[in-house]
Formats: structure tokens, C-alpha cells, sequence
């Protein structure tokens, strides 16, 4: 099979540097001496944010995993899993991180002695893998194992992409081309080259899958000239490598619209522009810091008098979705940083007026008018309404 | 207008037996039991006789009404016999009692749950109780049958006959009612018996219910529980109406002399002091029937605005570690188990006593995902329904149990196959209803109750701390043989080494995970160590052999 399109310049050779570690592991062992496998801590107390750089990245802090008869467990299904990730890079196979759950059930299936290994559930067995991501700190992609391509359809009379295939030939999709359908990036955007026929202005992310069709389908993209397409919901690998592919090659302004409220703040729009503290080792490949929430924002409400809900504390997920706010306004570098001002000060407005307000409320200012919604969307690009 | 009538004791009882227990069928029978079997007990007690006493409990056809079978219950005693005429009163009438107020730990006290058995058999079967008694000076018992004249709140013995009876003296009573029969769970019968024998080691029972074969639980002292002599309430325990009805039962006696004699702690220093307090010395020397009620108002509120001395906690009995350590071995063979009797105490100014057995089974297939089994008692008779708003769930649920080895979701009972025993025993026991299924829940009390609790987990947790290391070694003994030649031999494979590196890394595995298990083995030894002197101190304590005590 031939060589899979590499993500990004690679400096380190996953076989090469796999080997060095079982090597640097038995030798310890002979030693009598406690092997130790060190990766990347990625949580929120060991990202850094420079607005300069645009992304959380990482700190010097590690997890540092050290045999004992405690740990012994961890060591044993990390070499495992290793030793399956190795043969697929080697024989060009790819595996999504369920499939590689099956695979190790299929092999300890066929061997009594690895028996003990078993995982009881796919956690188990994902949490292994991404050991082994932030151990070799590399992406999962280039360890071949790949995530389901959700989210990002997108829209344009102007793009063309041009995609190298594995076997090096190029597929040309324009756009313009596709009638109804949209384009579907996969994740691993990097193999995509793009060009515009024409000057694009802007690209409009929406939250909502739905709303980005309905705007497409009222003409959105015939009428301007832009990209458009659907985050759907909290954006996945693939959405978050293909809006940084449109920021890197294409230069133009880039907007998000969505709800108003912690989760989307929190989880959506900072992961769509900075990345997360679960994937530090990966977010300069997969966040476009120039991306701006175009909203809903807090005077909008005011502006359009928009239909919106008093949050319920009494509900579990909201409850958390405000106190994980509070906590990234006291402990999250990118909302801390003075050049997100803007940012944090919706979270605080959110965590003062505890209420909600959806991206789809913009429906309800002139429900006569089926492309008010676009109106007010350009209307806030043009008047500089965003943060 | 409506005619206003008046009814007796025994119609409004008989109108609203649900307020006393009988509230279902499945509640009739047990509140039967219950009331006959407290009053065996009590009247034993009185008397200073180790109780002995046979509960029979039977179907013996179907109830008139709808689901429900026709239930015979039977409880004999050994107890020193009820007078002749007496009987028709003791079973036939409402609030005639010798308990009334005393302010004892009794566990009947108002007279009511005997006649309301009575009753439901009465109105369920058109038969009342049909009682046997002997006392000690009798040659022949007394038998026949006792029913309530409703309309009157008389008893009427009916048929009544001299019968021999080869027990020098005792009673034996029998109820046929509507009902149905729950042996286990929260409100079964078992629990109830169980129950019962736990709180009252003095007590030898026969049982047998339904089809079951006989069970005989011996006693396990010979101690015949010596209840307290009655107390005198104390004043600050009073509302001002209560005050008013206290004062009206002492006549024409003045004011001083009422206060010292109708209350505790009140001494003639404590009068004045109610004079600097506000109460007009001119009234002490007044009758107190011809005390107007602003005058009681201005005597109530000097009162409790004195410090007294708190009540005497004397009134007082328990049950003691001791003999609570010997009982609960005889509900099954004892995995382990922890008891704490507090010293008695003053919450809310009425003296109160807690003990608390944590325990064990070794057989008795409670569910290790499921709550504890809880058992509560007042004043040594167990509690069955309604355990959500008792004092004593209350205080298990507001201690924290993961401290002590116990998983527990938010807010609840932990989790585990264990029984938490709790008692509490006072001559003031304050219910929230009049089938005394639930302790009012004041802060003092939850509070005593969490500290008993609290001093039991911590004797519970060593067990269970020790339970934990010896898993936790096995899991690395385990760990070392299942994982140790995976991890090695995936390395070599990696690696592509030789065997000779294969065999020196799996010695070097061995030497390291060696290292892990001793100490794993040092903390198991340290953690029996200090089980074994917890064991020690406690032996020393109850005055037994260590080997006797198996409980923590």
C-alpha cells in the first residue's frame, strides 16, 4: 500500500523513536531499575496562550508513568498497543480508535496469556492511544488512526479544492459544481490545496448544521461572495484542520455564529480558535486563531429584542456549563489573556444574567422576511459587530 | 344547624385506626405482633421476670375483605398474669393505662395499641381478642373473649371460664384478623422478631410463621433490664398551654409547691431566681387554681428565661455494649461488627440514650450494591415504615461514610451488605405520629445520634481498611504473574532482542514488583496489627476473653 499523505513535517520518526523507548524500557529492566514513560500533560494547568501565537500550547509539565505493581497494567497495554500502531503505520493500514478497541479484543481473544490485557470498555483502550499520542507527541492521525468526519460541510460558488490522493494522482472538486450537496473536508485537510475563482470575502462558520442550510438554501452563497458552512456543534478534528486549511491558503475574514451561552463560548468557539487543553499537542494544526464570534452577541439580544431563556441552575448540564465558566474566567490562559477581553467579558455578562439565547432567535425579528437572518449577518460583518 | 354530638375515645379510635397502624392489611398484622409483644415485654419487666414469650402466626382462611386472608396471632407469655378484672379493660379499653406519663422508658405508653387490635379484629372479624391470663396466686386461669363497646370505650369479657393451664402464670392472647403476611424486607415480620431479640438480650422467643418451622432464640443474659423509676419533667420542655394543664392537675396546692413538686431541678434557689426573672413573688404563696392565665403567662415566661440545671439523665436505660455484643450474634453468624453505646445525654432537655451495632453477615445474602439494611428502635421496640423522615436516617445520611471505607451517593444511606442498628431510648420520646413509626428530627438528637454513628464507622473503617490492603495485595500479586512477562516480552519483540536480554529483564521485572509486594505485605501486617489492639482494648473494656470478641 502506498504511503498515506502526511499531515505536517514531521520531525520525528514515530518507528524509530517507538524503538528507542521499548529500548531505553528493556534496558532498565535489565538493570533492575524502573522503566519510566513520560508525556505531555495536556489539561488546562499546563497550557500556555500567546495571542501572538493564537493557540493553547503546551507547558514543560509531564505524566510520568513509573512501573510499579500498580502501574504494570499501564505499561503492558501501552507496548501492546504500540506494537498494533507500528504494524499499521508499516503496512500503510488506518483504524479509527473504536476499530483498534475490536482489534485489541480480536488478538487478546487469541492468546490465553493476554488475557489480563482485556479492556471492558473502549475508554480503556482510547485512553491508551492518546498516552501514546502525547508520549511520542504526535497527532493520532499520524499514528494512522483517524476520527469519523463529522461537521464542516461547506458551501461556495468560489472554492476549488484540489485533494492529492494516496497513490499521488489529484481530484479537482469545484463547488459551484455540486448542486445541493455540500463539500465534506476529511481530517486530514492538510492533503487539500485550495483556490478561489473569484475574491472571497468571508467565511461564515455556523454552529447550527441545519441553519448553514437553510442559509445556503435561501441563496446565501449565490448572493455573496464567501465560503459557508456547518460546524455542527463542538467542531471535530476535521472541521477544526479545515478552517485552519481556509485561514492558512486563503487569507479571508472568518466569522463564527452561534448561540449565546457558556457552552458555546467554552467549548465550541475557543476549540474552533484556540484549540483545547485535551489536544495541546496538536492545536497548531487544528485552531484558526483569526476566527471571531460574530455572535449571538449580548447586544444583539438588546438590539434585535431576540426571544431568549433564563438558564436553569437546577439543571445539571447548565449548572456545570456556569461553573466551568467561572472557572475558565479564573484559570483558562486564553479567556485570562488581555487581548480576548472581548471574550471573557461575555462569559462574565452570561455568569451575571444567567440566560440564554439561540443563533436561531434571529428567525424571530422579521418572521415574514425568510432571509432576514442573512440580512443581519451582513449587516453585523459590515458594521464591525463581533469580537 | 347540625346536631354536635360527642363521641367516645373508642369510636374516634375506631374511625381513624390508621392513625395507630392499621393502616393496611399488611400493617394490621404486624402492628397485632407489636403490640401484644411490647406489652409481654413491658409487663415482664415491671415484674423482674426474664421474659419468655411464643408468637404463633397462621393463616387460617380467607379475610371478608378484598385481599386479604384471615390471620391468627398468638403471643404467650411468662409475665405475672393480668387480674381478672382487669382484662376487659386492658384490651377493651382506650387510654387505660398504667404507663400513662410517667415518664418512663417504657415502650407503650398511652394504652391505646392493645384496644385498637382489638378493635381491627373486632371490626374485621366481629370477634375481639380472646385472652387466657394467670397470675402467680391463681389455680386456674382466666379465659374469654374481650371486645370494645365502641359506643362507651368499655371492655365487655365474654364467655368467660376458668380454664387449667399448666404455667404458674402468665398470659396468652390471640387476635383473628384481616390481613396480609410480610415475612422480610422493611415492614415483615422476620425483620420485626430479629428486631426485637437484637435490643433485648434478656428475652428466649419461639416463632413460627406461616409454614416455617419453628425458630428458638435463647437469651443470652440473665439481667433482667431494671427500668429507671419515673422522672418529673422538666420545665424548659413545656409550651405554655401544656404548662396550664400541668399546673390544673395539681389542684389547689400554691404555686411554689407545684413548681418544686410537678417538675425536675427546680430547687427553692431556682424560685428566686425565677423572682429576679420577673415572676411576682406575691403569686408563689397562691392557689394554683385560682391562677388567672396572664399570670401563668408572666410564671411561664420567668421560667424559661432561668438557666436550670439540665434534666437527670438516670431515667435513662440501655441496652450496653456488652449485651448488645452477645445479641446480635444471635441473628447469624457475625462476619464482624462494631457497637457503641453513648453515655446517656440531654437533647432538647429530655434525657436520651444511643447505641448504635454495625454488623456483618456472613449468611445472610444482603446485596453489596444495595443500601444498608437499617433498624431502627425507640426505646427497645423497632420502627418499620416511614424511614425517610426519622432522626435516625436523618443523622446516617449526614455522616460521611466514604471517610469510612463505605461508598454513599449524595444525600443517602451508604452502601453495603451491612446492618446498621441504631436505638434510641428515652422516657420523652418524641414521635411524629401516633403509630410511633418515625422520631421527630430535632438538631440535638440528629447531632447525638451522627456522634454514635460517627465513633462506630471509625471502629467499622479499621475492618474495612484492612478488608482493602488484603485485596490490594492480592490484585499485585495478581498484577506482577499477568502483566510482568506480557510487558517483557512485547519489549523484546519490539526490540528484536534475544532471549538472554528476554530472561535477565524478566529477572530484573521480578525484583522490582518483589519490591512492591513486600511492602504491600508490611501494610497488611501493620493494618492487622492495629485491628488486633483496637480487638485488645475492646475485650479489656467488656470484661471478656479476646477469643470471645470477634468484633471490631
Amino acid at each position: 500500500m502506498s504511503k498515506l499523505i502526511r499531515i505536517r513535517d514531521l520531525d520525528v520518526d514515530i518507528p524509530k523513536e517507538a524503538r528507542v523507548i521499548a529500548e531505553r524500557m528493556l534496558a532498565d529492566l535489565e538493570k533492575s531499575k524502573r522503566p519510566v514513560l513520560e508525556a505531555v500533560k495536556t489539561s488546562l494547568d499546563n497550557s500556555f496562550y500567546n495571542s501572538k501565537v493564537g493557540y493553547l500550547t503546551p507547558g514543560d509539565k509531564v505524566v510520568r508513568t513509573e512501573l510499579n505493581v500498580s502501574s504494570v497494567q499501564k505499561l503492558a497495554r501501552v507496548v501492546f498497543m504500540l506494537e498494533i500502531l507500528l504494524r499499521n503505520l508499516d503496512i500503510g493500514s488506518v483504524n479509527t480508535k473504536r476499530e483498534l478497541y475490536y482489534i485489541c479484543k480480536g488478538l487478546i481473544k487469541g492468546d490465553r496469556n493476554l488475557k489480563p490485557l482485556d479492556f471492558e470498555d473502549q475508554n480503556e483502550s482510547d485512553s491508551i492511544v492518546d498516552f501514546i499520542g502525547d508520549m511520542l507527541r504526535v497527532y493520532r492521525e499520524e499514528l494512522n488512526c483517524f476520527a469519523n468526519d463529522r461537521g464542516g460541510q461547506t458551501y461556495s460558488q468560489q472554492l476549488v479544492v484540489t485533494e492529492t490522493l494516496s497513490d499521488g494522482s489529484k481530484a479537482t472538486i469545484d463547488l459551484s459544481t455540486l448542486g445541493t450537496s455540500p463539500f465534506q473536508p476529511k481530517n486530514k485537510p492538510q492533503s487539500l490545496k485550495l483556490k478561489v475563482k473569484k475574491k472571497v470575502d468571508f467565511c461564515l462558520i455556523v454552529e447550527s448544521e441545519g441553519t448553514a442550510n437553510t442559509l445556503q438554501t435561501m441563496g446565501f452563497t449565490r448572493r455573496n461572495n464567501c465560503i459557508l458552512l456547518g460546524a455542527q456543534g463542538v467542531p471535530s478534528n476535521g472541521v477544526r484542520g479545515w478552517c485552519k486549511l481556509i485561514q492558512e491558503q486563503l487569507d479571508v475574514p472568518m466569522y463564527f455564529f452561534g448561540d449565546l451561552d457558556a457552552y458555546t463560548m467554552q467549548n465550541i468557539f475557543r476549540t474552533l480558535k484556540a484549540g483545547s487543553a485535551a489536544s495541546l499537542i496538536r492545536n497548531a494544526d487544528f485552531s484558526a486563531p483569526t476566527v471571531k464570534f460574530l455572535g449571538v452577541l449580548p447586544e444583539d439580544v438588546k438590539r434585535y429584542d431576540l426571544p431568549h431563556y433564563k438558564v436553569k441552575e437546577s439543571d445539571p448540564v447548565e449548572a456545570r456549563a456556569l461553573k466551568k465558566a467561572k472557572d475558565a474566567l479564573e484559570n483558562d490562559p486564553f479567556f485570562l489573556d488581555k487581548k480576548n477581553k472581548g471574550l471573557s467579558d461575555i462569559l462574565r455578562w452570561l455568569l451575571k444574567e444567567k440566560i440564554r439565547c439561540e443563533q436561531q432567535s434571529f428567525f424571530s425579528v422579521d418572521p415574514k422576511d425568510p432571509i432576514k437572518t442573512e440580512k443581519l449577518i451582513l449587516e453585523k460583518i459590515k458594521n464591525g459587530s463581533y469580537v | 344547624m347540625s346536631k354536635i354530638t360527642k363521641s367516645s375515645t373508642a369510636e374516634y379510635f375506631a374511625k381513624n385506626l390508621q392513625q395507630v397502624g392499621f393502616s393496611s392489611p399488611l400493617k394490621a398484622v404486624l402492628t397485632t405482633l407489636k403490640e401484644a409483644v411490647d406489652n409481654s415485654l413491658d409487663a415482664c419487666e415491671q415484674a423482674g421476670i426474664s421474659p419468655e414469650i411464643t408468637v404463633e402466626i397462621e393463616k387460617v382462611g380467607a379475610g371478608s375483605s378484598k385481599n386479604t386472608d384471615l390471620v391468627r396471632i398468638m403471643v404467650e407469655d411468662n409475665g405475672p398474669g393480668i387480674e381478672a378484672e382487669d382484662l376487659a379493660k386492658v384490651y377493651g379499653e382506650y387510654l387505660a393505662s398504667s404507663k400513662f406519663g410517667r415518664g418512663q422508658c417504657s415502650r407503650g405508653q398511652q394504652g391505646i395499641g392493645i384496644s385498637a387490635a382489638t378493635t381491627w379484629a373486632q371490626l374485621t372479624n366481629a370477634k375481639g381478642a380472646v385472652v387466657r391470663s394467670k397470675t402467680a396466686k391463681m389455680r386456674k386461669a382466666v379465659q374469654g373473649q374481650i371486645d370494645v363497646d365502641i359506643k362507651t370505650n368499655t371492655g365487655i369479657l365474654r364467655n368467660k371460664e376458668s380454664v387449667d393451664w399448666d404455667k404458674k402464670h402468665g398470659v396468652r392472647v390471640e387476635f383473628v384478623i384481616d390481613g396480609r403476611v410480610q415475612l422480610n424486607g422493611d415492614g415483615g415480620l422476620i425483620t420485626y422478631l430479629e428486631g426485637t431479640v437484637l435490643v433485648n438480650p434478656h428475652l428466649s422467643i419461639n416463632y413460627k410463621l406461616l409454614e416455617t418451622d419453628w425458630v428458638k432464640i435463647e437469651r443470652v443474659t440473665e439481667d433482667v433490664p431494671q427500668v429507671p423509676s419515673a422522672t418529673l419533667p422538666h420545665p424548659h420542655t413545656f409550651k405554655l398551654g401544656e404548662f396550664i394543664t400541668h399546673a390544673t392537675l395539681f389542684g389547689k396546692t400554691t404555686l411554689e409547691n407545684f413548681l418544686k413538686t410537678g417538675f425536675s431541678r427546680v430547687t427553692d434557689a431556682s424560685i428566686k431566681d425565677f423572682v429576679a426573672k420577673g415572676l411576682p413573688k406575691a403569686l408563689l404563696a397562691k392557689s394554683v387554681s385560682s391562677l388567672k392565665d396572664e399570670e401563668f403567662k408572666k410564671i411561664f415566661l420567668a421560667v424559661q428565661n432561668t438557666d436550670l440545671q439540665s434534666p437527670s439523665t438516670k431515667s435513662v436505660l440501655t441496652v450496653g455494649e456488652e449485651a448488645l455484643s452477645k445479641s446480635i450474634q444471635r441473628l447469624g453468624e457475625i462476619d464482624f461488627f462494631a457497637v457503641v453505646t453513648r453515655k446517656p445525654t440531654i437533647c432538647d432537655y429530655k434525657p436520651v440514650s444511643v447505641e448504635v451495632a454495625l454488623a456483618r453477615f456472613k449468611n445472610r445474602n444482603l446485596d453489596a450494591d444495595e443500601p444498608v439494611q437499617l433498624l431502627r428502635f425507640a426505646n427497645r421496640v423497632p420502627l418499620q415504615f416511614d424511614k425517610s423522615g426519622c432522626a435516625i436516617t436523618w443523622a446516617i445520611e449526614s455522616v460521611n461514610w466514604k471517610s469510612y471505607g463505605l461508598s454513599q451517593p449524595k444525600k443517602s444511606l451508604p452502601i453495603g451488605p451491612y446492618i446498621f442498628a441504631i436505638s434510641i431510648v428515652s422516657p420523652f420520646i418524641k414521635f411524629k405520629n401516633a403509630s410511633k413509626e418515625t422520631i421527630d428530627a430535632s438538631d440535638d438528637l440528629v447531632e447525638e445520634i451522627r456522634r454514635a454513628l460517627m465513633q462506630a464507622g471509625q471502629k467499622l473503617s479499621r475492618h474495612i481498611k484492612k478488608e482493602f490492603k488484603e485485596a490490594d495485595l492480592e490484585r499485585k500479586l495478581a498484577h506482577i504473574e499477568q502483566f510482568g512477562p506480557i510487558l517483557v516480552e512485547t519489549l523484546v519483540r519490539l526490540t528484536k532482542s534475544n532471549q538472554t536480554r528476554k530472561k535477565k529483564a524478566e529477572e530484573g521485572l521480578k525484583k522490582l514488583l518483589g519490591r512492591d509486594s513486600q511492602a504491600a505485605i508490611e501494610d497488611l501486617e501493620e493494618a492487622d496489627k492495629k485491628l488486633s489492639e483496637q480487638k485488645k482494648r475492646e475485650a479489656k473494656k467488656l470484661g471478656l476473653d479476646e477469643g470471645d470478641l470477634e468484633h471490631v
